[in-house]
């Protein structure tokens, strides 16, 4: 018995080393955003910082195209939601989207390169549903993007799938039968920011418009009679919420006064912003993105099926403004903002 | 100075060991009480060296093999969930879960996969823990003792017979009742506290806290001062009660003369049992109210003008109500 | 103020730290030293600044007192008086109060020939309290990271510096030291109930003995600790509970800065799984 709990020590420090490894350590940023004492403050690691600094660069810009010249409508085939730009903005965009999306593959990535007005390839058709996308964002939904706007390398980044998106996951098989099932949850995965909560929280907020995620009472005493709110639901909620402050890099004071997370009159103006980017997602899923599930070759689809889907850190990336708040539509200011007519 | 304060048992006498006869010879049952006890000297540095006799008797013997039952059908369950892999289990051990049944099956039976084998495994719980309470106190009545360890238990029972069937009852869904698993339960907590409203400003959370605290307080203040006087024979507490002696002279003028008042031997071993009742009772109140009638906490506290203002609230509205 | 029937003869002098017979006196039933003086005057200073700061403060509702440590733009300095200087102030009576009751604790400790554990256990409380206030701040870089002081203000606070970590019931630390705690409460309930049990068994009947707690608890759980070892492990836990306590908040911020439910990610990716399942 003795000799049995010494034999255990060896393998103790060694689980200890690795539970010390992942720790890390001072100096550490913190930035206050509320009262003094509250403890609204976010904590940053500066060395994790600075390697997110260099990640999240915006593109090189060449400036705006010169004025003027036939529209590319005009002059090319089949163009479908660019045919308001000029030539030269259509030429300058369609540059622009090689390198952001496919620098490697080039034009060929989408196009025939014998005939660039053939339709065929998938990606085209992506592409397209994407660029109109793009303009849904900057056009519609300045709650959230503000002045910079977004374009294609907000979230691809040189990439032609963007590096952080959501599918319906197919985990770990269970034994099914009568056992009891795992609810899509208990199991640490990237949704659930590796905690035992629900991690189809996006799956079941982020999909569909006007999904309401709101559990806390307005009240303080219980409406009887009402249909109950399930510790469940808190719990979906507070995956999302994770997983929000996962992709932005920051942490629940971020927004919320915690004390109270559903009093607006306590939240940093944050939260507003916040709330805008939840609305978007929620229709860019649904719109844009979700619909590509018949348009996609099946290596580009979830286990089950899906089309991937945006969430916080598709754009994010870890920082809480994409690529610090640069500017991403003036180069391209027509492209980006206005539909075709 | 380190070689006088009494820290661990430094000479120990090992002689036949304590078979209980003196005192209960009547430990009986099912399972009779051994007739053979170990003896352990590491044990031995820290308290009294001998382990055994082992006696379970039929209630003992129902307790154990319920809890059995509830244990192995969770850990089957979670085993289960990983697909029958025991690598993954022991890898994905605190993520694993026996969850309660869904909210749309309210109080009915749900099938076996969704909360069946939940409902199953609280019920042998529920009988586990019942069958250990009459043990107790069976066990105190025999041995001609008061039933006082019973009656604490009696305060764990009651929170856990709050969190698992009385509050799911008056909510109307077994779906309220906490998940069998280490950081499943943690987070029904944390949502529990997120979905009520903030349960910091529960008044009866923040007593249960307090006992809480002031247990470790206690038992912090009580051992220390106990092992202090040891030197007088201060741990020999029954004796110290019936025929007070100097040992417990000086426990008592160390904290009157420290914090104006003290306890007396007996009176000490009062306090700390209602300190260590007192955290489960009030917790339980306080869980019980919960959802039946308060539904936000944090908006119970500032209609009770407890929520301290801060002078920074921003102006933002609530942007589904057309705010902003 | 009269004394106990047996506390004459306990009142003699001597087992001073400091200030030899100077302040070895009693007033009413308090013994006073020299730390007895010192404390008095952080005490008193302490608590007129609590006192004072509500008065500056909007309201003098008990609940929603807040003595609040300054904004983080003060870094390690001092701040002005009203912007948090008071409780920088505070703080440091608070420390000097409580430093000095312990050090009084050893000087009664020494006058009754007692042990120091009484004052051991007090000074794990007061390390707990300096890890809050000064350790994790100095590690952070501001005072500002110190809690308020106030009955809501400093559940608020906990609430907030929680959240900072998404999930703190994930925190290593916090989770030894909440199940220290309940182990504390439990054995706490099960000596004071064993103590009881044998003094009161009910009227009429004769007061049992400790061979009667021992078959007790051995007929239970097969093992009892016995009257010595069970205020030594009651002792342990307490502290126990206190020491992870203190543990759990200076490790968050100092040397953890993400959620806490990402830290287990270790386990889940030590060298030994084989195949393992991706995450997500």
């Amino acid at each position: 018995m003795r000799y049995g709990l010494i034999a255990l020590i060896p393998f103790g420090i060694v689980l200890a080393i690795f539970a010390i490894l992942k720790f890390e350590h001072p100096p550490i940023d913190s930035t206050q955003l509320g009262f003094r004492g509250t403890g609204i403050v976010q904590v940053d690691n500066p060395r994790t910082e600075a390697a997110l600094a260099k990640l999240n660069q915006p593109p090189e810009s060449y400036g705006p195209t010169e004025p003027g010249g036939p529209l590319a409508s005009e002059v090319y085939e089949n163009v479908r939601v660019l045919g308001h730009l000029t030539e030269d903005e259509f030429l300058s965009y369609m540059a622009s989207i090689t390198e952001w999306v496919s620098p490697e593959q080039g034009c060929g990535y989408c196009h025939n390169e014998e005939n660039l007005a053939e339709e065929g390839l998938y990606t085209k058709t992506v592409s397209r549903r994407m660029m109109q996308m793009t303009q849904t964002i900057n056009a519609d939904w300045g709650a959230h993007v503000g002045g910079a706007g977004v374009n294609c390398y907000t979230c691809h980044r040189g990439q032609n799938v963007p590096a952080y998106y959501f599918v319906e996951d197919d985990l770990q098989p269970e034994a099914g039968g009568f056992s009891a099932s795992r609810n899509n949850q208990n199991f640490a995965a990237d949704e659930n920011v590796y905690s035992s909560l629900p991690y189809d929280a996006l799956d079941k907020q982020l999909t569909q418009d006007d999904v309401l995620i709101r559990v806390q009472s307005d009240n303080a005493l219980p409406y009887f009679g009402e249909d109950l709110v399930p510790i469940q639901d808190a719990e979906t909620t507070y995956s999302l919420m994770m997983s929000m402050s996962q992709g932005l890099g920051v942490n629940c004071t971020y927004c919320h006064n915690t004390r109270a997370f559903s009093n607006w009159e306590q939240s940093h103006p944050a939260r507003l912003v916040a709330w805008h980017g939840i609305e978007m997602a929620q229709h860019l899923n649904a719109e844009y993105l979700a619909p590509l599930a018949s348009e996609l070759p099946e290596h580009r689809l979830g286990p089950k099926g899906d089309a991937p889907k945006a969430k916080c850190a598709t754009c994010h990336q870890g920082i809480p403004k994409p690529m610090y708040g640069a500017d991403m539509v003036s180069d391209h200011p027509k492209a980006l903002t206005q539909r075709a007519e | 100075m380190i070689e006088y304060q009494n820290i661990f048992t430094r000479t120990q006498i090992h002689g036949p060991p304590d078979m209980g006869g003196g005192a209960a010879p009547e430990a009986a049952g099912v399972w009779p009480r051994g007739d053979n006890a170990y003896s352990s000297s590491l044990l031995g540095r820290i308290g009294d060296a001998q382990i055994g006799p082992f006696w379970l008797g039929g209630w003992g013997v129902a307790a154990i093999a319920t809890g059995v039952a509830w244990f192995v059908i969770v850990g089957l369950n979670m085993l289960a969930s990983v697909n029958w892999d025991v690598i993954e289990f022991i890898r994905q051990l605190f993520w694993l879960s026996l969850d309660p049944p869904a909210p749309k099956y309210g109080l009915s039976f749900p099938p076996m996969a969704e909360g069946g084998w939940f409902l199953v495994a609280s019920t042998f719980l529920l009988i586990s823990v019942i069958c250990w309470w009459i043990r107790l106190y069976t066990r105190a009545v025999d041995l001609g003792m008061g039933t006082h360890i019973a009656w604490a238990f009696a305060s764990a029972i009651w929170l856990f017979l709050v969190l698992g069937l009385i509050r799911p009852l008056l909510m109307g869904s077994w779906s309220e009742a906490v998940p069998y698993g280490i950081f499943s339960h943690l987070d029904w907590t944390a949502a529990f506290s997120i979905r009520y409203g903030n349960l910091f400003y529960n008044p009866f959370h923040m007593l249960s806290i307090v006992f809480l605290y002031g247990s470790a307080l206690l038992f912090a203040m009580h051992g220390a001062t106990i092992l202090a006087v040891s030197r007088f024979g201060g741990e020999r507490e029954i004796e110290q009660i019936v025929d007070r002696g100097t040992a417990s002279e000086r426990a008592a003028l160390f904290w009157r003369w420290t914090m104006g008042f003290n306890a007396t031997m007996e009176s000490i071993h009062r306090w700390a049992w209602w300190f260590a009742v007192l955290v489960t009772l009030t917790g339980g109140i306080g869980i019980l109210l919960t959802g039946t009638v308060v539904d936000n906490w944090y908006l119970w506290g500032v209609k009770h003008g407890i929520a301290p203002p801060y002078p920074d609230a921003s102006t933002l509205g609530d942007p589904g109500m057309g705010g902003n | 103020m009269a004394m106990l029937d047996f506390e004459k003869k306990y009142r003699v002098r001597g087992g001073t730290l400091l200030g030899g017979d100077l302040f070895d006196f009693w007033v009413g039933p308090f013994y006073v030293g020299f730390f007895g003086v010192v404390g008095a005057f952080f005490t008193i200073l302490g608590t007129v600044l609590i006192i004072y700061g509500a008065a500056i403060g909007p309201t003098w509702n008990l609940w929603q007192i807040n003595i609040a440590p300054p904004d983080l733009s003060y870094g390690l300095a001092l701040a002005p008086m009203a912007e948090g200087g008071l409780w920088q102030i505070i703080t440091i009576c608070a420390i000097g109060s409580f430093g000095c009751w312990a050090l009084r604790e050893v000087e009664i400790s020494r006058k009754l020939g007692m042990g120091l554990h009484v004052p051991f256990a007090f000074s794990v409380a007061i390390f707990a309290y300096v890890s809050l206030v000064v350790i994790r701040p100095v590690l952070m870089g501001a005072w500002g990271h110190g809690f308020p002081y106030g009955i809501m203000s400093h559940l608020d606070w906990v609430s907030n510096v929680g959240y900072q970590y998404l999930h703190f019931h994930y925190n290593p630390a916090h989770m030894i030291a909440v199940s220290f705690f309940f182990t504390t409460s439990l054995a706490l309930a099960l000596h004071g109930a064993l103590v009881l049990s044998a003094t009161n068994p009910g009227k009429g009947k004769a007061v049992k003995t400790a061979e009667h707690e021992n078959a007790f608890f051995r007929d239970a759980i097969g093992y009892s600790i016995g009257p010595l070892g069970i205020h030594r492990l009651g002792l342990f836990l307490a502290l126990a509970a206190v020491f992870f306590s203190a543990v759990c908040i200076v490790i968050s911020g100092p040397f953890w800065t993400a959620g806490w439910p990402e830290w287990w990610t270790w386990w889940l990716d030590l060298p030994v799984w084989g195949k393992g399942y991706e995450l997500g």
